[in-house]
């Protein structure tokens, strides 16, 4: 065979239906064409990254430094770094420094640095679902195992699962708040429980990481804040990326941040530098590391995001679903009316021309989820469709 | 301990760099920069070309919506299609945008191209001296790296890639302009490669050529590239703008693959799942569309030519043993005593840097990348004379 085995599986294992859907997609959108179409299947936001942004971008490319665009230290510069760690500090009050930062190639390129410099073949990593999908992925890169762990019916964190889950085995549990694909914000009580079982773990002498993907977390609503984890818990390793609330998805922009309670930072880093460098990625982008480094305090509008959810969770309430009422993030995780929510997906795209994705993308049936980060339109537009789909399902009409 | 068995290994065999690479910054600080000659980092100081940075302004001045966001995981269609493009100029083979997928530089295309073909235990044929980082792209996917000795004059040794092909291999990695030695393959040597594999895909065992040309616009003399994937049917070429257009720290690069690949949707779709699972997910945004308007253009390559010449008639001058390279910006001089390491101490004391050809896998050489300014060239000439004078006294 002209490609891998393993290759091969993964293709198999997750690209059947996704395709299958997929190409359903296409062909409806040609047939009926883009505009009668309410795709909301992909987490790709149609927002712009704010104007002062593309501004000092402009700005910089137009009177360049000599060496702009060379190869730097592989964690990234330090000016940019220094500036990253500042916010940090004021953020969550712990003593960050450059050296704490790591440079990378979005949150995906985070996660596969980290899980490559910390995974030996068989170590675990406990994974709460539903959960993007492409974590299994990563995790596998590095001949990682995962585990999946139940969260509650409102997807919070379900402790005595988790509990239940570790092994001699557990490395890391990767988390993801506000999540994908739920929109559920783990609260700080949680935090905590999750904190204090991990203690209990490591004063029995086993060293459990918190890594958390934090790629939507200036995306929350209602004025809730996300727990301060780094003063909850030592082993601490969060994850970011620039693609959602600078909106620079395609120019692949994020970081690392090491918890400066983790005594064996050098180590780390200088495992990660080997990382970054043996994967391929070498460094994040140049230029758009300037950029990050500019605009730390800086994000699209939530507000407008808010508004979205608001609409868009009226709706899904008003033709009679079951949702829970997501505060952070662009998605939405509604039960499907019917427990085969494959077929349930189908319908809603061959009858109503709505395109969402179905639970089983994210390790859970009976369930789809909707990226709502399309133009407020599309929404509106979708709520004739939602409201017919569920007279269908729910009070027996046609 | 946060880090894995693996890593910490690694760390372990290239702790002689960092210790090189600390004796070195500790120079600098004594003599001051600019009274040391670094030959030691591949990192080119050649800026961009003027007419691409105007073009940076203009991608990023522009109101189109959507510039920045996600796109297809193989890269724009139009940036694809320019690029399938000057494939077809200069193989005169049916590249479409389909056998494109734009990279996170060549060390990105590389790590998607082994994910895609390698199973645990499949072996890649590496001709050595090697670019170090092959060893951990092969080896991050379970793959082993089959080191091949070339000649003395650093081309392709056929009979030993003959031997040292078993039933495992999965392909040869061949990088030319090469890395560390400056020696582009010619016509006749990857003709009898290409005559060697065909024998063993008449027996039915596929084994893909896997060319790293990160620095093919990099040549001298006005010779040319010779023209593999017209050679044999299963090549996939990798490059990158790191080089040719100045970008290094931007990450762009790209993966041909050609259509002569039998099967080949299976292999594109391999390359594009891999590029996502990861963590690229897409090659930069901005740079790809930049870069697609620049596949004939490259930074001034008379200006490295000048700098080779010189380096060069510096080295013989200076009494070493060395083979002009004919590409990319390094040379590869014989050690004049058998250990390069201590040898490349002795220059260190002339404030010369450059790195040992152990970390090539070749003791007893050492390489200068000459990707710096003529000035520091010129700087060296005394000091190499110096350490020549010494070897020379010390020989009688």
């Amino acid at each position: 065979m002209i490609i891998s085995n393993e290759m091969d599986q993964l293709i198999k294992d997750q690209e059947g239906w996704t395709r299958r859907m997929f190409e359903e997609g296409i062909r409806i959108k040609k047939l009926y064409g883009l505009d009668a179409v309410c795709d909301f299947s992909l987490g790709n936001p149609d927002t712009e990254p704010p104007e002062t942004l593309r501004k000092a971008l402009i700005d910089m490319l137009s009177s360049p430094e000599v060496g702009t665009h060379r190869y730097m230290s592989n964690n990234g510069y330090e000016d940019v770094r220094e500036n990253i760690a500042e916010y940090l500090r004021e953020v969550h009050g712990v003593p960050f420094t450059a050296g704490h930062i790591f440079m990378t190639v979005g949150c995906a390129g985070g996660l596969n640095v980290i899980l490559k410099s910390m995974l030996n073949p068989g170590d675990e990593v406990i994974v709460p679902t539903p959960f993007f999908w492409e974590f299994k992925n990563y995790i596998n890169n590095f001949s990682g195992v995962t585990r999946f762990v139940e969260t509650k019916e409102d997807f919070q964190l379900d402790i005595g699962n988790i509990e239940a889950a570790i092994t001699k085995k557990t490395r890391a549990i990767l988390i993801n708040s506000p999540n994908n694909p739920t929109g559920a914000v783990y609260h700080e009580e949680s935090m905590k429980q999750l904190a204090s079982l991990l203690n209990t773990k490591r004063e029995l002498g086993q060293d459990i990481y918190i890594i958390t993907d934090d790629a939507y977390k200036k995306l929350v609503y209602d004025g809730i804040q996300i727990p301060n984890i780094f003063k909850m818990y030592d082993l601490v390793l969060s994850v970011t990326s620039h693609s959602k609330d600078l909106a620079l998805a395609g120019e692949r922009i994020g970081y690392v941040a090491i918890s400066p309670s983790i005594k064996d930072m050098d180590l780390l880093v200088s495992a990660m530098t080997i990382s970054i460098r043996v994967l391929g990625f070498v460094n994040a982008p140049a230029l758009f590391q300037r950029v990050a480094g500019k605009f730390q305090r800086t994000s699209v509008s939530i507000a407008d995001y808010e508004k979205k959810r608001d609409v868009l969770y009226a709706i899904l309430m008003e033709a009679g679903f079951e949702c829970v009422k997501p505060q952070g993030a662009f998605y939405m995780f509604p039960k499907s009316p019917i427990p085969d929510e494959l077929e349930f997906v189908r319908t809603l795209q061959q009858e109503e021309r709505i395109m969402v994705v179905p639970g089983r993308g994210f390790g859970r049936e009976g369930y789809f989820r909707i990226a709502y980060c399309v133009p407020m339109e599309k929404i509106l537009k979708a709520r004739e469709g939602f409201l017919r789909t569920g007279d269908r399902y729910y009070r027996g009409g046609k | 301990m946060p880090i894995s068995k693996n890593i910490s290994t690694l760390m372990k065999n290239s702790s002689w760099i960092r210790a090189m690479f600390e004796e070195g910054e500790e120079l600098k600080k004594k003599f001051g920069t600019d009274n040391v000659c670094d030959f030691s980092l591949g990192n080119p100081i050649t800026e961009p070309p003027e007419a691409l940075k105007n073009e940076l302004i203009k991608v990023a001045s522009s109101d189109a919506q959507g510039m920045h966001r996600y796109m297809t995981n193989s890269g724009y269609d139009n940036v694809r299609e320019e690029v399938a493009q000057y494939q077809r100029e200069i193989t005169g083979l049916p590249y479409t945008r389909d056998h494109i997928v734009m990279t996170v530089g060549a060390a990105g295309g590389l790590n998607v191209i082994f994910k895609s073909i390698l199973d645990p235990g499949d072996e890649v044929i590496v001709p050595s001296p090697f670019f170090v980082e092959f060893m951990f792209y092969i080896g991050n996917h379970n793959g082993i790296i089959k080191l091949v000795d070339t000649k003395d004059d650093f081309h392709l040794d056929i009979d030993k890639i003959k031997a040292a092909i078993s039933r495992k291999t999965k392909a040869i990695l061949i990088n030319s302009p090469h890395n560390p030695t400056g020696v582009v393959y010619n016509e006749a040597e990857l003709l009898e490669l290409a005559d060697l594999l065909h024998e063993r895909s008449k027996k039915g065992q596929r084994i893909y050529i896997v060319a790293d040309e990160a620095y093919k616009k990099i040549i001298y003399n006005g010779i040319k590239l010779p023209n593999l994937p017209n050679m044999y049917e299963d090549t996939v070429n990798v490059t990158c703008h790191s080089k040719d257009l100045g970008l290094a720290g931007e990450r762009i690069g790209y993966i041909a693959i050609s259509p002569r690949i039998k099967n080949v949707r299976s292999l594109i779709d391999a390359a594009i799942f891999a590029n996502r699972i990861l963590g690229f997910i897409n090659a930069p945004a901005l740079m790809q569309r930049v870069v697609a308007k620049f596949q004939h253009n490259s930074v001034d390559i008379m200006e490295y030519q000048k700098k080779r010449d010189a380096i060069y008639n510096i080295l013989v001058e200076s009494g070493f043993e060395v083979i002009k390279p004919e590409g990319a910006f390094y040379i590869f001089p014989k050690s004049p005593i058998p250990d390069d390491i201590q040898f490349v101490k002795t220059m260190l004391q002339h404030r010369i840097l450059t790195v040992p050809g152990v970390g090539f896998g070749k003791s007893g050489y050492f390489r200068l990348a000459y990707c710096v300014t003529m000035d520091i060239i010129e700087k060296s000439r005394p000091h190499f004379k110096e350490v020549g004078e010494l070897l020379r006294k010390g020989q009688k």
